[in-house]
């Protein structure tokens, strides 16, 4: 099998873009979407086809060199490990399904030839992060991603907030992709190259500070891309997207590179244990946070871009408690339930004659039950079912984070048991809302497409079963993640079967407590009854708020003070002074040349008069 | 010299600023060319005066030049106090002042 191959993988998206992209608007509606899905598609089969060059140490293999210099050298070179090779497996494989479902749900869009192109691209820069054999490739990749999600955000774009939307997230992941640019040279300077394994076997000749300086910054990327605190607040706006692509965002691309990043570079990331510690209290935090806001949402969207951002910070909790196998697990599970609930809610919102509102749905579950039992298959695993994907994945990262404490991470353990509680609640919530009772509002009969109904099953499957890619030991499972991964699993866990049981029997007991609590609050629906919680809730904590008060205003007040107060003021106002007063000054001696002749021979006059008085003051002085 | 230069001056200083007094208190142009006249004479006798007490030729030749250039100026001022008359009906100066800057 010939290494170089392992390109097609991110090159056929690509092509795939660029076939919808110049000739798109020229070709029928089913063949740009027939194209998109063809490209993805074929990158996933040619990954299933390379899938042993993965296995052990891995393949790397060089396309051609992209930037060489003064010690400097960057590759267009893939990466294919057990790591990247799982990570694209799950990329092109869920990104397949949703570019199907997208086939569906964009049957009545006018410019879909944009929309394939833009899908394509953020596929291939996805892939490009995910296979890169150096940052500097990666950290392309890692820009690609953020432009096409600006363009996929505010794909309406007709409409003004959808246009804000999309450029808010462009602009506060940029915040943090400073900050890994950043990283990313400094490692360069530290140890002199850029490649993903070089960086990863040098980091032992890192100084302690500096690495956890490093960590630190590669962290505040993370969180750009992933939405963790403080960066998160595009995530919610995100939801102005075309449904697909929310999926897409969620599931397989963009927020789940800041973890799949913490990962990689996990060999750097595990020699400061400051550093970790501050990832899992940023990942806890996070996953708190959103957890409270998911509880008082009203948009279905909205309620699962906070669950995204919440269970993306139990994958940070499991990176920081070393945990990389489970954080991956977690990441994997999560993206088939993830893509499931969005698909799920996109069906949904076309029952609904698109009615983003869960207060106003309620009913669907008659409406159309295949629906239901999708969407509950995807809750359920959000949720923590006992058993299912979500549960174990979960319960991994949980376990890790309590076993490696005490310290920091017991606190995060904490939080993440207090947020597994709220996602039990906010989603059981949302199930009743949606599904329960009677509608709310007069519809009118829908038929969804084949194409976006035929997409769940295979995702409820995998979401549902994805336990089994990591069963742990104490479950008669082998942990087939994590021995697949090999060197790249993280710290080694150590802990009897009896803690393990006594931590699952708690988040099983979460998970029902969270149920019944939704159950006793949401089986009826209890009306809209705001309070001042539920809005500060719904507002996120008024983290826009607080950027445009901390951040914004003052940003905008010391443009106003350079504008107003320097440029118009000062600059000007001396140009203009002088100006008018010079205009001034003409506009007197203008008034000389009054054109009567009387004046000119009066100034004669004066000349001559001041002449004999010259001639006079002469003559006195000899 | 039978007459002081003193003398001389003295009268011709006078014609000069009895010359521009016209000039200046009068508003017809006419007036004002002769008041012009009666300067360059006062100039022209105190060009001559200096040219016979110093017994040097020169300012009597300046005064020659001079007389011409006040025919050539008189016999074009008088064409334009002609051509302003027919046009405006008046000579008075204050009333032609389109030439304001």
């Amino acid at each position: 099998m010939k290494a170089q191959l392992l390109f097609l993988i991110p090159l056929l998206p690509l092509l795939g873009a660029a076939v919808n992209g110049l000739l798109g608007m020229k070709l029928p509606r089913a063949v740009r979407g027939g194209v998109a899905v063809a490209a993805v598609a074929a990158s996933f089969a040619v990954t299933c086809l390379l899938w042993p060059l993965g296995h052990g140490e891995g393949t790397r293999t060089v396309l051609g060199t992209w930037l060489a210099g003064t010690g400097l050298q960057a590759d267009f070179g893939i990466l294919f490990d057990p790591l990247s090779a799982s990570m694209a497996l799950m990329v092109t494989g869920v990104s397949t399904l949703i570019h199907l479902y997208a086939v569906g749900y964009m049957n009545h869009e006018e410019d879909t030839a944009r929309f394939f192109a833009l899908l394509n691209l953020f596929v291939f820069a996805m892939l490009t992060i995910v296979l890169a054999d150096n940052l500097l490739l990666l950290f392309l990749g890692w820009e690609g991603v953020g432009f096409c999600s600006y363009g996929l955000i505010g794909f309406w774009y007709a409409k003004l907030e959808n246009a804000a939307a999309g450029r808010k997230a462009f602009l506060v992941t940029r915040v943090g992709d400073v900050f890994l640019a950043i990283a990313v040279l400094w490692l360069f300077a530290a140890l002199g190259s850029v490649g993903i394994p070089e960086v990863n076997a040098g980091a032992g000749q890192l100084a302690p500070a500096a690495a956890t300086a490093i960590v630190l910054l590669m962290l505040a990327g993370a969180c750009g891309k992933s939405a963790q605190l403080p960066l998160m607040t595009w995530l919610p706006d995100a939801m102005a997207g075309p449904t697909p692509v929310s999926a897409l965002i969620h599931a397989a691309t963009m927020v789940t590179a800041g973890v799949y990043l913490l990962c990689r570079l996990f060999p750097v990331v595990a020699l400061s244990p400051p550093a970790m510690a501050a990832i899992a209290m940023v990942g806890a935090l996070t996953a708190f946070y959103a957890a409270t806001c998911a509880l008082a949402q009203r948009e279905i969207k909205r309620v699962l871009a906070y669950s995204t951002m919440s269970q993306i910070g139990f994958m940070f909790i499991g990176v920081g408690a070393g945990a990389v196998s489970g954080a991956m697990f977690h990441l994997f599970t999560h993206a088939f339930f993830k893509a499931l609930l969005f698909m799920g809610a996109g069906c949904v919102i076309h029952l609904c004659d698109e009615e983003n509102d869960i207060f106003r749905m309620g009913g669907v579950k008659a409406r159309s039950p295949f629906v239901f039992w999708m969407f509950l298959a995807g809750g359920l695993c959000l949720a923590g079912l006992p058993f299912s994907g979500g549960f174990f994945s979960k319960d991994g990262i949980l376990l890790a984070a309590f076993s490696q404490g005490p310290g920091w991470l017991r606190i995060a353990w904490l939080l993440g048991l207090v947020s597994a509680f709220l996602t039990s609640l906010y989603t059981f919530r949302l199930l009743y809302l949606v599904f329960a009772g009677q509608p709310r509002r007069k519809l009118h009969k829908h038929t969804l497409p084949g194409l976006m109904l035929w997409t769940l099953p295979p995702l409820a499957l995998l979401g549902l079963g994805g336990g089994l890619l990591n069963l742990p030991p104490a479950y008669g499972g082998g942990e087939a993640l994590h021995h697949y991964l090999g060197g790249l699993a993280g710290l080694p866990l150590v802990v009897d079967h009896a803690t393990e049981f006594a931590l699952a029997t708690v988040a099983g007991g979460l998970f029902a407590l969270g149920a019944l609590a939704a159950w006793g609050r949401y089986r009826a629906f209890p009306g809209d009854q705001p309070n001042r919680v539920k809005g500060f809730l719904l507002a996120g904590w008024q983290a826009d708020a607080l950027v445009e008060r901390s951040l914004l205003r003052p940003f905008k007040a010391i443009g106003r003070f350079c504008w107003q107060g320097l440029d118009v003021t000062m600059i000007e106002g001396i140009l203009g002074g002088f100006a008018s007063f010079s205009q001034r000054q003409g506009d007197l001696l203008r008034k000389l040349t009054d054109g009567r002749l009387s004046t000119y021979l009066i100034g004669f006059v004066w000349g001559l008069l001041v002449l004999l008085g010259w001639f006079l003051l002469v003559l006195a002085r000899h | 010299m039978i007459v002081p230069l003193s003398h001389v001056l003295a009268f011709a200083g006078a014609m000069f600023f009895m010359g521009l007094a016209c000039v200046l208190t009068r508003r017809n142009l006419i007036m004002i060319l002769i008041g012009v006249e009666i300067m360059i004479n006062g100039a022209g006798l105190a060009l001559v005066g200096g040219s016979a007490f110093w017994q040097q030729v020169d300012g009597q030749v300046l005064v020659i030049l001079l007389m011409a250039l006040t025919s050539a100026e008189v016999s074009i001022s008088l064409a334009m106090v002609v051509y302003l008359q027919r046009s405006r009906g008046t000579l008075n100066a204050n009333r032609f002042k389109e030439m304001s800057g």
